[in-house]
């Protein structure tokens, strides 16, 4: 199993200002468990209503495709700089 | 040992060749070599490590000087473009018969629904050896590549 990323490091610049963020994404994995057992409930009514029109396969495919990009996400990095704007995201 | 690996080496030895042509000379022979001796899996393995895709632009001469330029170093794990191309079979089918429509408009006969798993493991192979290095006049480059 993929290794998921712990941290994402996020720096944004414009004209003057800017900033950097270190996301830790090992603390929000957690949180975002227990908000997804929060919603549960409003997950399984929505699949029981779409279940006529085909969507439940979808649904769980789009829940385990986003779980999956999520986990591949190490490594990536993004540095961009146009002019005096600059954008840095890696996740690490 | 093979038989031109061989020769290439007497060569070198009589000083026929440098060191440097004997050394691209037997690199050449590498991959039909490892072939012969029955290990075909051992050049998929080495594409299958390849890990990134990177994407590189780098500003022209103008931009060292107080220019414009843009500046662009895109690092795209392997893995993520592989669960990536797994969302297109999240696509609904109206727009899947889109994109099909489009894609045969500009003369490419693909259709996105007989795209399967093996496939998209053998595009990302083949992706492997991709390199594109372009430079313009003013200097700027563009560098797509795998490593």
């Amino acid at each position: 199993m993929k290794r998921p990323p712990m941290l994402m490091h996020v720096k944004i610049r414009g004209e003057g200002r800017g900033f950097g963020l270190w996301l830790p994404l090992f603390l929000l994995l957690p949180l975002a468990l227990a908000l997804f057992i929060i919603v549960s409930p409003l997950i399984l009514i929505a699949i029981l209503v779409f279940w006529p029109r085909g969507w439940r396969k979808r649904a769980l495919h789009i829940f385990g495709a986003t779980f999956e990009v999520f986990n591949s996400m190490r490594g990536l990095k993004v540095d961009v700089q146009s002019g005096h704007d600059y954008v840095y995201i890696s996740a690490v | 040992m093979d038989e031109n690996k061989k020769k290439i080496l007497e060569m070198l030895a009589e000083n026929k060749i440098s060191t440097d042509e004997a050394y691209r000379l037997l690199s050449v022979l590498e991959p039909e070599g490892s072939t012969s001796e029955g290990t075909p899996k051992a050049g998929t393995a080495a594409r299958m490590k390849s890990k990134y895709l990177h994407v590189c632009v780098l500003p022209g001469l103008d931009h060292e000087h107080g220019g414009k330029g843009d500046r662009v170093n895109i690092r795209v794990p392997m893995a993520l473009i592989r669960s990536g191309m797994k969302f297109t079979s999240l696509l609904p089918p109206e727009a899947r018969d889109k994109v099909t429509g489009a894609l045969r408009e500009k003369g490419i006969d693909f259709d996105m629904r007989n795209l399967k798993p093996e496939d998209l493991d053998e595009l990302l192979e083949a992706l492997s050896d991709l390199e594109v290095d372009v430079a313009s006049s003013d200097g700027e480059t563009v560098k797509v590549f795998v490593e």
